[in-house]
């Protein structure tokens, strides 16, 4: 009898999870797909039909497509030789390559969005100015406000999913694998395409499916380089529609948005059978340095290949807003004597600036602190326990994680600004709410990831020896995966503190965020405020990221 | 033609030096294996003779071709040294078929067809695979993806077959088997061999001679016989079977045990502090007379054997080894005596 106060403190934890997580995601989103099919008391799909019959909506439907299409194929195309060229050959500074495309990943989009409008603009942009001049051409030869200049910057912001996945997946395979091709006589061009190739083929098409979704569900990007363009995606439209604010208008929103969750969670699901799939298993013998194809001759061209693209990709666009943010006035020419932190005095002295900072970083640490805790809880019960169910928890993480953040806004609003009980519509906690679904997943897996290292016996010692499950909890297992948890704190705290698409739809009056200030700067066309912010955010986020791989000694990063 | 000659080859990593003037001639169908306990430079050895590692200095030549040459820059690299090789995972292609992976070098010489698939066939049956063509490699157990791994090396008739600790995945019985039926292969095929293993059984059973590296030194080539009864070294003796080693000082043309009188024949000509050292199954046991006298201490008995261990003086505990013999012969604090056969000396460091 001793032992029943344990599995009752366990199960009532673990139900108030479930619940939890169930009212806060499932629950808006069964709200959204019943608003979006239910019209006047019946079940149609008269909804659907007037939304895709007006042609801003359709078109809306086949640019986001094509244009994921697009970014998929390029991501591709440009990660998977950078993969292989930084995991298994002799390129001269892997690793700084390595740490500089996996980084881009940190760089909140829109400033990047930023970042390229301001080199790439057909009137003014830095980059068309420098060409006009060396090629002496009388217009800009690149306009930015297109389909392949949105489908460039969202290339260049997306692509680190593939890379991240592909070149994971490198690691992992075994190197003698390639080995035994290259005695059996293929060259290391042959070996790439008989062997490497075809073995990776799972996760290329996974890292691939993972740009499509991203670049389909992003709105930073298609808002500051397309809209100006007129180009319309599913998410500009969404948001279109929400603003409008009556109920029609948010009726249009949830067939759209329901439409692409329905594109994004069904890859991702067909994503994870295909990685799940156990053909591609083999084990891994004792680690032995992989040998490393040697480039001889294309040594040079290949890491003039690669550092023009880490230049490109993440130096210069960070260079663009860093040195916009010094100069003193955007209509003289680019002068020493037109530098200074002159444009940054009225920015750090605003209280509304200050005041959107900080209440960014005070939602970031309120939704990170509840997200780990959370995440605790949901890692130990499916990684830690044989509970019919457990994995349920996770399941509805990943749901949440999995959802692009419009359509997560757009359902926690109808959800919960009154209709069923709860409101707290336009306060800072729908903001977080909304945090705490796109984003747990992430620290869930970090956290399982540790907790599945934890040996159950030293639990069970404890258990042993008199404490109770919680004190064994508090005393033994919390202590050992601690770094993970901090990692977790930070992988929810991070991309809070600059998310835009969702505190966009969901800010109120009082709580508006730096990511929509920032964004309405923008719009504003008030591009030197506009840099001055978005270099304060990659400070930040810099520093984050610092202290993160401190804590994990580089094994989580975000 | 397939002797391979590695000549004063060093490898380094950084300022680690993982291979230090390594020398030694393969004969012509001979099997050698190189062992010795982990990082001790083997395997690097090996990797360097198939290519996948650069020499840091030295000449390695296969048959008549030197495959790399430090001094004037010679580096073949590894699919166009014509050599089979085996690695310890296997390394068998989960996206091909049993017949396509052992096809895999035929095709890549532009063997046609035809040829091919008799060939490919022809080994498969030699491996016991014959059936299994068809088959995916998950769908095969360790042993005969192991064999799989096998046939693939063979198929093309190269000149050098290196296999990397092929057998340390497998269970101790399939170990055994598989063994027996490599050096058979071996054997009837002629092929050129190089073998590395931690596993000094394996090493002892199946090869002509042994390199025991150290280290990254090499310590002994030899005949397994010769490795045996002759180890070079203590680290030798040590790392072959089991050995007793006890201090001794030489006067003289003797080596006496130290603190007693009982003395051996110094005949290495060693001089001041040496070890003594003796193998477990070379001690004989009595209750009656030996030339040292202890006290029995401990007995394990192992069915075909028994292990003692038996004091002698208060800082030695030697270690006998009796075949064959009753466990009750002795008890235990039961006063017995020891004589000592085949007895090594060796300069103590």
């Amino acid at each position: 009898m001793k032992h029943l106060p344990r599995i009752d403190s366990k199960f009532i934890v673990i139900a108030l999870s479930v619940l939890v997580l169930l009212y806060f995601i499932v629950f808006p989103m069964l709200i959204l797909i019943y608003d979006s099919f239910v019209v006047d008391g019946a079940i149609n799909f008269s909804n659907y039909k007037a939304v895709y019959s007006q042609n801003v909506n359709w078109k809306a439907l086949v640019n986001t497509v094509e244009l994921s299409l697009l970014v998929m194929i390029a991501s591709v195309i440009i990660t998977f030789p950078m993969a292989w060229l930084i995991g298994r050959t002799d390129l001269p500074w892997k690793r700084t390559f390595r740490t500089i495309l996996v980084g881009s990943y940190m760089i909140p989009p829109y400033v990047g969005a930023i970042a390229w409008v301001q080199m790439l603009n057909p009137s003014v942009g830095y980059l068309n100015e420098l060409f006009k001049f060396i090629f002496h051409l009388s217009a800009a030869p690149f306009n930015i406000y297109s389909i392949g200049g949105l489908a460039w910057v969202l290339t260049l912001f997306y692509s680190p999913f593939a890379f991240i996945t592909i070149s994971r997946a490198m690691e992992k395979m075994d190197p003698t694998l390639e080995e035994a091709a290259r005695v059996a006589g293929a060259s290391p061009l042959r070996t790439l395409w008989d062997v490497t190739l075809p073995l990776m083929a799972p996760s290329i098409v996974a890292g691939g499916l993972l740009v499509f979704i991203a670049a389909g569900s992003a709105f930073g990007i298609p808002a500051i380089v397309g809209m100006p363009g007129n180009i319309e995606v599913m998410t500009t439209r969404i948001v279109t529609f929400v603003y409008m604010g009556d109920d029609k208008g948010i009726r249009d929103a949830t067939a759209l948005a329901v439409s692409l969750m329905i594109i994004a969670n069904g890859l991702l699901f067909f994503m994870s059978w295909l990685l799940s799939r156990k053909d591609y298993t083999t084990i891994s013998g004792k680690s032995t340095r992989p040998n490393m194809v040697e480039l001889g001759k294309f040594k040079h061209l290949a890491f003039a290949i690669v550092a023009g693209y880490a230049f490109v990709a993440v130096i210069l666009p960070i260079g663009s807003v860093v040195m916009t943010s010094f100069i003193k006035s955007m209509s003289k020419g680019l002068e020493l004597t037109n530098f200074g932190i002159d444009p940054w005095i009225p920015v750090i002295t605003s209280a509304q600036y200050m005041e959107s900072i900080g209440r960014s970083l005070v939602y970031g640490v309120i939704a990170a602190c509840i997200g780990t805790v959370l995440s605790v809880f949901v890692a130990y019960l499916s990684v830690k326990t044989n509970i019919t169910g457990r994995s349920l928890p996770d399941l509805l993480v990943v749901l949440g994680g999995s959802t692009p953040s419009i359509v997560i806004a757009l359902a926690l609003i109808i959800t919960f600004s009154g209709n069923y009980g709860l409101n707290i519509y336009s306060t800072m906690w729908i903001l977080i709410v909304g945090y705490l679904v796109k984003y747990m997943t992430m620290s869930v897996r970090t956290v399982a990831a540790s907790l599945s290292q934890v040996h159950i016996s030293l639990e069970e010692a404890a258990l042993n020896s008199g404490a109770s499950w919680l004190r064994t909890c508090k005393d033994i297992i919390i202590p050992l995966v601690m770094p993970s948890i901090v990692a977790g704190w930070f992988l929810i705290f991070m991309p809070s503190f600059y998310e835009l698409t969702m505190s966009n739809l969901l800010y109120g009056a009082d709580t508006k965020t730096i990511g929509v200030l920032l964004y309405e700067l923008q719009t504003y066309a008030d591009t030197q405020n506009a840099s001055v912010l978005s270099v304060i955010i990659l400070v930040i986020v810099l520093a984050g990221n610092l202290i993160l791989n401190k804590i994990t000694k580089g094994a989580v990063s975000i | 033609m397939s002797q391979v000659s590695i000549e004063h080859v060093y490898k380094r990593f950084g300022k680690v030096t993982a291979v230090g003037d390594f020398n030694l001639q393969v004969a012509d169908g001979e099997f050698v294996s190189l062992l010795g306990p982990s990082g001790c430079g083997k395997t690097t050895t090996l990797r360097m003779v198939a290519g996948f590692e650069r020499t840091t200095e030295g000449k390695i030549t296969i048959g008549e071709k030197v495959v790399n040459n430090h001094e004037d820059g010679t580096f073949v690299p590894p699919e166009k040294r014509d050599i089979g090789m085996v690695f310890q995972s296997y390394a068998v292609w989960p996206h091909m078929t049993v017949f396509q992976n052992v096809e895999y070098p035929l095709k890549i010489q532009k063997v046609d067809k035809a040829e091919r698939d008799k060939k490919v066939q022809n080994i498969l049956d030699m491996v016991h695979l014959g059936e299994y063509g068809e088959r995916y490699p998950n769908q095969l157990s360790g042993g005969q993806q192991q064999r799989v791994a096998l046939a693939r090396a063979l198929v093309a008739n190269p000149s050098l077959l290196l296999l990397d600790e092929p057998l340390s995945n497998l269970d101790a019985k399939l170990r055994e088997s598989m063994r027996f039926e490599i050096s058979a292969l071996q054997k009837r095929l002629g092929i050129t061999v190089i073998y590395v293993t931690h596993d000094q059984s394996e090493a002892m059973t199946m090869s002509d001679r042994i390199v025991v590296m150290s280290a990254g030194v090499v310590q002994q080539i030899g005949k397994p016989y010769d490795i045996y009864t002759k180890p070079a070294n203590k680290m030798v003796a040590d790392f072959i079977g089991l050995v007793n080693f006890l201090p001794g000082v030489v006067k003289g043309d003797r080596a006496f045990l130290e603190g007693t009188e009982v003395s051996f024949a110094n005949d290495k000509n060693l001089t001041g502090n040496v070890t003594i050292a003796v193998r477990p199954e070379n001690i004989k046991l009595s209750k009656t007379g030996g030339i040292v006298q202890g006290t029995m201490k401990h007995r394990f008995y192992l069915g075909d054997s028994v292990d003692y261990r038996v004091q002698v003086g208060d800082k030695h505990v030697i270690r006998v080894i009796i075949k064959g013999i009753q466990y009750g012969t002795f008890a235990d604090g039961e006063p017995v005596y020891l004589d000592f056969d085949k007895v090594m000396l060796f300069n103590r460091e």
